[in-house]
């Protein structure tokens, strides 16, 4: 039996026995009677016509059961996948230009990889070797891979309705007063960026599962999504079916990280091939058509500039930014370098102007959508690279520069050029708490007694501060139902993909009434379950879904409160609940909870009021949370490196972390999320590169063999802390959002360091990823230098 | 197509197979034992690392035939179903070793032949034991905390000089629970 955990503290995972013991169930682990395989056939040109598809031999093969091409997709009136992006307006108030594809390709292929027939057979094997048949004659065009090639004079144009590549011109901020601080700066900084286009990679690769059932005109569709409502209404709207008729599930869903937000072709396809063919149909992605198909996410180079006066004070930031979109809109893809880039600019410092401009452009790449952070981290890395680059320029202490300018906290609540509204931080003392528990004084005695055990190491070390958002859906839905047994179903809209709600949500339950958490069923992502879901996106499980479950349970509490009063003829204001009893304050007379829970299914024993439904209990509830203004987690985020002179390689030494989240529900938890984005964020910053050829458009990183994720020996020890004492009142729960901060703070964090630690080579800045080639070139360059 | 005799998780199996069937299809498809994963498709993420006579494999890289004669155990074998956890299970979980769960089956499968070759592991020597998993979710940290507390759990003696015979007995009744 398991213990009531206050909130607050570790609560072990109720969802690990059945991962440890391999009984999940993820998409590819289901098998449905009479299931048939889908494979679909991708484009291996990056750019070219379709002049003609015959697949009259591939139809004619041994167990297969439905061949698609693009055109008879269109001929059966479905509409492409639309844009949801929440921004659509370029600066001069016209409409964004949009270019949305279908779930395959018609006419022409406009990325390697996109979806050109889908193939549905009695196997996987038959279908891969049938769609092997299919004759695509394709007449290659000139391909785009970068916003530098798509916007250049005569470059080809992907999109015939469009007069150029450009989806979205995008202007945030002060333009005017930033230009003034920059013409009346003492100093002006200037650095060019690139934030490498990066892929999520989640370890299960991205499936579904889609059956129609003819006697009753209903669907179901199993999807490893995380978007799980808000994607069935699209998918319907694309098919022209009633949403009402579909129902959609993720069973165990193996990580998603954003990428599995997006509306992907795959899902309306197997829906149309259930119907189609009368039988279930599953498409699960190899890891190279995964790496191919999935959003990417990042992809944007900047123009950073900053503004400071005679004392270093900050006078204003000013970021021109070109964002590779890809080949169409994606689900929400012209947002992320635009707004979701401008969001948190700036950071937690203070600055009297601020002006954020962007574009987002089409080339023939995958399309970019939101990836842990989504606009945040570049943000982060923007600001924090551009204040070392300054430090280093001026010739000033990197530390001592920022914390003149962090906000201070009398400062707050503070709205930013950019118009987020700040209303809780501490930016100053976790930034002296970070150096502290980092040891930056002793720095400078490791990294000479690490040069002295090895004449070809170098340390280097770096604080950086971070500022980011929370997003994603405002409402959120969790209702509970009392079964007869005495166990209970907590189902929620939020929806875990390894974020281990199943535990937290159910221990904020469980803490609250003071029930058994192995009493208590929990069900996510399931339009059967909720009828509203948010899903999971923008560090919005706790501060959305986590005060849906607050809610719901405080509603629960309230009920069994006036049954309790009509059970002990007692009034609800005399009922105090405490440790699971209701306890009369005038009478002393006492009711567990449980007591309450069993007369909540009996209408004789209830008042008129809370009368139930047939079956029901009178404590079943449902409750909507909204949320009324998105919080801001921040933090502080240290890294020591060492990089090997002679080899360019990156050693990460230690990792600090001291993260202002709010409250901290499940701190055990709460530390998985940051270890997994530092780790990200280091992939980000070393390893990770998604790479096209720029003439031929072909993906050069498509495995595991080229895409580097990091692995266990690139990992290094991490310390992390908690700083509660800036809470925030924007939610019951004061809880800020965990899960994007270590994307937002370990890149700026490694490539500081890294900076640091090459400074006696002169070298200021390298993009990411810091390869061991590009470091070894960087000191190469800076050794030559000063001897010319 | 040739018939295949083995044993999988202490129950002899024996069934025809095609030729170029991988071993990783075998389990999940007639065996129906789907706590093996696939995760990549160049033999590189360790979802679906299993033992096979006591040595740990990527059963992407094997071919089904070549198990015959075989002792398999794979993740659902190392403790059965609902039952208590097998001690590397209760470190990972303990140590929050895991969060999506998908990379854990064969994570868990790796670290029981890394502590059997070496029972009190360095941090090294677990970061190289690891390094042919994959996981995304956890930053590995706490994935090799999960390990050494894995190897202590299991050592029987406080010096750390242990027997393999007794690593593997473990394993073995732990996959005869299972038959």
């Amino acid at each position: 039996m398991n213990q009531i955990i206050p909130v607050g503290q570790p609560m072990a995972r109720l969802e690990d026995q059945r991962f440890l013991q391999g009984t999940g169930t993820y998409i590819d682990d289901m098998v449905l009677d009479n299931q048939a395989h889908a494979f679909l056939l991708r484009s291996p040109f990056a750019h070219a016509t379709i002049l003609s598809i015959d697949a009259d031999e591939a139809r004619a093969q041994e167990g297969v059961l439905l061949v698609m091409t693009g055109e008879e997709w269109v001929a059966a009136g479905y509409k492409p996948i639309p844009c949801r992006s929440g921004v659509k307006t370029n600066r001069d108030g016209t409409a964004y230009q949009e270019a949305l594809h279908h779930c395959l390709a018609v006419d022409k292929v406009r990325h390697a990889g996109e979806a050109v027939a889908l193939v549905v057979a009695e196997t996987y094997a038959q279908a891969r070797a049938a769609a092997d048949l299919i004759f695509v004659d394709y007449d290659d065009l000139p391909v785009v891979t970068t916003p530098q090639a798509a916007l250049a004079p005569g470059a080809p144009r992907l999109w015939d309705h469009l007069p150029d590549n450009v989806c979205l011109d995008f202007s945030l901020g002060t333009p005017d007063e930033t230009e003034a601080a920059f013409a009346d700066a003492a100093h002006v900084i200037s650095l060019d960026l690139v934030n490498n286009r990066v892929t999520a990679v989640p370890m299960e690769p991205r499936g579904c599962l889609a059956a129609y059932d003819a006697s009753s005109g209903r669907y179901t569709l199993w999807n490893s999504s995380q978007n799980i409502h808000a994607n069935r209404g699209i998918f319907a709207e694309m098919l022209g079916l009633d949403a009402d008729r579909v129902d959609h599930i993720a069973p165990d869903v193996g990580g998603g990280f954003g990428a599995k937000n997006s509306l992907y072709a795959e899902p309306p396809l197997m829906l149309h091939a259930a119907k189609a063919i009368g039988r279930p149909v599953k498409w699960v992605a190899e890891r190279t058509e995964a790496i191919a198909s999935d959003t990417h996410g990042r992809d944007q180079t900047s123009t950073v500039r900053l503004a400071l006066d005679a004392d270093h004070r900050f006078l204003a930031l000013h970021v021109a930014t070109l964002g590779n979109i890809g080949a169409w809109c994606g689900t929400v893809g012209p947002f992320t370098p635009t707004g979701g880039s401008a969001r948190t600019q700036g950071g937690p410092y203070l600055f009297p102007a601020m002006h954020y401009e962007a574009r987002a452009v089409f080339t023939n790449t995958v399309q970019t959508d939101p990836y842990r952070g989504a606009g945040r981290p570049e943000a982060s890395y923007q600001i924090e690279r551009i204040i070392d680059y300054a430090a280093s320029h001026l010739g000033v202490d990197r530390f001592a520069l920022r914390r003149k300018n962090l906000i201070p906290s009398q400062a707050l609540p503070h709205v930013t050029p950019m118009g987020l509204s700040i209303d809780s931080g501490a930016f100053a003392v976790i930034f002296d708490q970070t150096l502290a528990l980092a040891d930056h004084d002793g720095f400078a005695q490791r990294a000479a007694a690490a040069r002295e055990a090895d004449p070809t190491k170098r340390r280097g070390f770096a604080c950086v501060p971070y500022l980011e958002c929370t997003g994603g859906g405002p409402k959120e839905e969790a209702n509970v139902t009392f079964a007869a047994d005495g166990t209970l179903t907590l189902a929620v809209g939020s929806h875990s993909t390894g974020m281990s709600h199943e535990t937290v949500l159910t221990q904020l339950l469980s803490a609250h009434l003071h029930i058994d958490p192995a009493r208590v069923a929990f069900r996510q992502a399931d339009t059967r379950a909720t009828a509203l879901g948010g899903g999971h996106g923008g560090s919005r499980g706790m501060e959305v879904g986590g005060n849906a479950v607050q809610q719901v349970a405080g509603d629960i509490v309230e009920k069994a409160r006036a049954i309790s009063a009509h059970l002990l003829n007692s009034t609800a204001a005399d009922m105090a609940f405490d440790a699971g009893r209701f306890r009369d304050s005038k009478t002393g007379q006492e009711i567990t909870f449980d007591d309450v829970a069993a007369a909540a299914r009996d209408p004789a024993r209830l008042p008129e009021s809370l009368q139930p439904a047939a079956g029901a209990s009178a404590l079943d509830t449902t409750a909507v949370f909204e949320r009324e203004a998105i919080t801001i987690p921040n933090g502080v985020h240290a890294a020591e490196v060492e990089v090997d002179i002679e080899m360019g390689t990156v050693e990460v030494i230690h990792f600090w972390a001291v993260d202002d989240f709010g409250r901290i529900l499940n701190p055990m938890t709460a530390d998985g999320q940051v270890m997994g984005g530092v780790a990200q964020g280091i992939g980000q910053a070393l390893y990770e590169n998604v790479v096209y050829d720029e003439e031929t458009g072909q993906l050069m990183s498509a495995s595991f063999m080229d895409y580097c994720v990091p692995r266990a020996d690139h990992m290094p020890p991490m310390t992390i802390i908690y700083y509660e004492d800036a809470p925030t009142s924007r939610n019951p729960l004061g809880v800020k959002g965990a899960g994007e901060a270590g994307c937002c703070g370990a890149p700026p964090a490694i490539v500081n360091a890294v900076c640091d630690a090459l400074r006696e080579f002169g070298v200021t800045h390298i993009d990411m990823p810091l390869t061991p080639e590009k470091i070894w070139r960087a000191i190469e360059a800076g050794k030559a230098g000063p001897a010319a | 197509m040739p018939t295949l005799s083995c044993t999988v998780n202490g129950q002899a199996q024996r069934l025809d197979v095609p030729d170029d069937m991988l071993l990783v299809d075998l389990l999940r498809g007639p065996l129906k034992l789907t706590g093996t994963h696939v995760g990549c498709d160049t033999s590189q993420c360790g979802a679906c690392v299993v033992h096979v006579d006591g040595l740990s494999v990527k059963a992407c890289a094997m071919l089904a035939a070549e198990v015959d004669g075989a002792d398999v155990l794979t993740i659902e074998g190392v403790s059965a179903p609902g039952e208590p956890l097998h001690p590397v299970q209760a470190a990972f979980k303990a140590n929050h070793g895991l969060q999506c769960g998908f990379c854990t089956p064969g994570m868990v499968m790796a670290t029981l032949s890394l502590l059997a070759n070496d029972p009190d592991p360095s941090d090294e020597a677990i970061k190289q034991g690891l390094k042919g998993n994959l996981c995304r979710c956890t930053g590995y940290r706490s994935i090799m905390a999960a390990v050494r507390e894995a190897g202590e759990a299991m050592r029987p003696d406080p010096t750390g000089k242990v027997d393999k015979a007794g690593m593997a007995d473990h394993a073995n009744n732990a996959s005869q629970g299972q038959a």
